[in-house]
């Protein structure tokens, strides 16, 4: 369990982290979600006292990082893949990590069997992909069996089948009873493999609740119609104040349940080829939550005249 | 502590750049010595000519055992290990001190074995060529333990500087620079300001006097010159700490 409470951390006159408070439970991967610049990097070194914080506190179990005696046992973290000597070898990189907790070597082949890197464990990490390293990066985590697991953006520079791959562990590693915290700007991937959500904005608690919960709160939902009666259902829909956009041969309502509509086209004999309620995605939810929260927008253009929209 | 210590001997070690380093320090004095016995005019050889050779090119080897110490910490900076280290052991004065221990131990080893090559190898060339060098001077024993204890304070000296700069380019240049330059223009300055005495002070001065084969112009005589300068990598060191300790990784 990691019980994050009050956690502030400035940079000069920039609050990076403002005040934070969370929890991460045990036996459920925790999302961790925030535009860019966000704080959710920061937050998660100042967690491990990597940086000096302000104020508040991180408790892994009910204690400090820095009171961990052998903390690759209890706290497996990976911030950044590219966190490795190029010139070391993959398994002389996993062994000083290992000595330095008291491991043994066979620990060390062990993880790199486990993480699909036994064959090039003689290949120095400079002649390693992103991906590979990113494996690398999740050996050093699971190391020392820990009860908790940090990983921020771990699926950076995965192919489809490593990114599968790191869901899977991670999920089966939650199902262990093990508290798993892991940031992503893969939304979908988090909606596959979160069981809760943090969000975070400008360093500030935005939400913290179930991926669900998160979705049924922010999500927009309408409801599609199609109908061979279509005009007519719109007249009336429209006469009772609804707000309706149009498609080819089909309607979306908004504002308004299913059933709703439902009863509108019995009563007045109109036929239904199609009534469904649509809910919006994990990313609709959370570009809807975060808008306030972006401090980097970026602006498409047009093609037609090129003016941003 | 011990196996913070053996985790920082396998990174040390595990690395191209400092194993060249640390050749690169072996070799040099006792090419230097070698090639020097090998060609010396035998007719004007003092009976401590090895000793005098070994002593001062040891003091190149000094130098580079503090390169050696800016990499160990640097590296960790400029790769990103730095994080992990810290991840792994989050306490971080336990960290520091491992790291200085394996350095200190690796300079002194080095040194060491400088000294027994060099001496050893460059006393039977001279032999070889008819010429006596003697092995029993009081004074060289000293010269030579006086290396070795420089070695291991120019390494820690290097961990430190490194350790404050957090880059390595940076960090090598104040570290050479610092006896061959700064240090000779400050005695200048001395010189001129305060007084002709005044540059003894100077750290490096002091330090790399302990190596005379001769006790001579040491206020302080041989070992107060090395604790002179031992107090002054005291001071850099627990800056250096005082930074590693509270400034983000």
């Amino acid at each position: 369990m990691i019980t994050v409470e009050g956690l502030t951390k400035k940079y000069g006159s920039t609050i990076a982290v403002d005040s934070l408070s969370f929890t991460v439970k045990p036996g459920r991967v925790t999302g961790f979600l925030g535009p860019n610049g966000s704080g959710k990097s920061t937050t998660m070194r100042c967690m491990i006292g990597l940086d000096r914080v302000q104020s508040g506190t991180a408790l892994f179990d009910g204690k400090l990082y820095q009171e961990l005696k052998k903390p690759l046992h209890e706290v497996g973290t990976l911030l950044d893949a590219g966190n490795a000597h190029s010139g070391r070898t993959a398994r002389n990189h996993l062994r000083w990590l290992a000595m330095s907790n008291g491991m043994s070597p066979k620990r060390v082949d062990e993880v790199l069997e486990l993480v699909g890197l036994i064959d090039v464990a003689k290949k120095r990490v400079g002649q390693f992909s992103l991906g590979m390293k990113q494996r690398l990066g999740l050996a050093a985590v699971l190391l020392g069996d820990p009860k908790v697991v940090i990983l921020d953006e771990p699926a950076n520079g995965l192919d489809p089948e490593g990114i599968r791959w790191i869901r899977e562990m991670l999920k089966h590693l939650a199902s262990q009873g093990r508290s798993v915290l892991v940031s992503s700007h893969l939304l979908s991937e988090m909606a596959l493999m979160a069981d809760d959500l943090i969000v975070i904005g400008k360093g500030r608690l935005i939400t913290e609740c179930t991926v669900s919960d998160f979705i049924d709160q922010y999500a927009k939902k309408w409801v599609v119609v199609k109908s061979p009666q279509l005009d007519s259902l719109v007249s009336l829909a429209q006469g009772q104040g609804m707000h309706i956009s149009l498609g080819e041969g089909v309607a979306e309502f908004h504002g308004v349940e299913a059933a709703t509509i439902g009863e509108l086209a019995a009563t007045n004999n109109v036929v239904l080829h199609e009534l469904s309620t649509q809910t919006g995605s994990l990313e609709d939810a959370f570009l809807e939550v975060t808008a306030d929260a972006v401090q980097y927008h970026g602006h498409a253009e047009t093609q037609s005249n090129g003016v941003a929209s | 502590m011990i196996a913070l210590i053996r985790s920082e001997w396998l990174k040390l070690r595990t690395v191209r750049s400092n194993i060249t380093m640390a050749c690169f320090a072996v070799i040099l004095p006792l090419a230097i010595t070698l090639l020097t016995t090998a060609f010396i005019d035998v007719d004007s050889v003092g009976d401590r000519a090895v000793s005098a050779v070994l002593l001062g090119s040891g003091s190149l080897s000094v130098l580079l055992f503090g390169i050696i110490g800016v990499l160990a910490i640097t590296q960790e900076y400029s790769q990103g290990t730095i994080r992990l280290t810290l991840a792994a052991n989050p306490r971080r004065i336990r960290a520091y001190v491992a790291k200085g221990i394996v350095l200190a131990i690796l300079s002194s080893g080095l040194a060491a074995f400088i000294i027994l090559v060099g001496n050893t190898a460059g006393e039977a060339i001279l032999d070889s060529r008819g010429a006596v060098g003697k092995l029993s001077n009081g004074d060289m024993g000293q010269a030579y333990l006086a290396l070795i204890a420089m070695s291991i304070l120019v390494s820690l000296l290097g961990m430190a500087i490194g350790t404050l700069t957090r880059n390595p380019p940076s960090a090598v240049t104040v570290l050479v620079l610092w006896p061959l330059l700064i240090e000779s223009l400050l005695a200048g300055l001395l010189t001129e300001v305060i007084s002709e005495e005044a540059y003894k002070w100077l750290p490096f001065q002091r330090g790399l006097n302990a190596l005379l084969l001769e006790d001579r112009d040491m206020d302080f005589g041989r070992w107060g010159s090395v604790g002179y300068f031992g107090l002054w990598i005291l001071g850099v060191s627990l800056f250096a700490l005082a930074g590693f300790k509270r400034r983000d990784a």
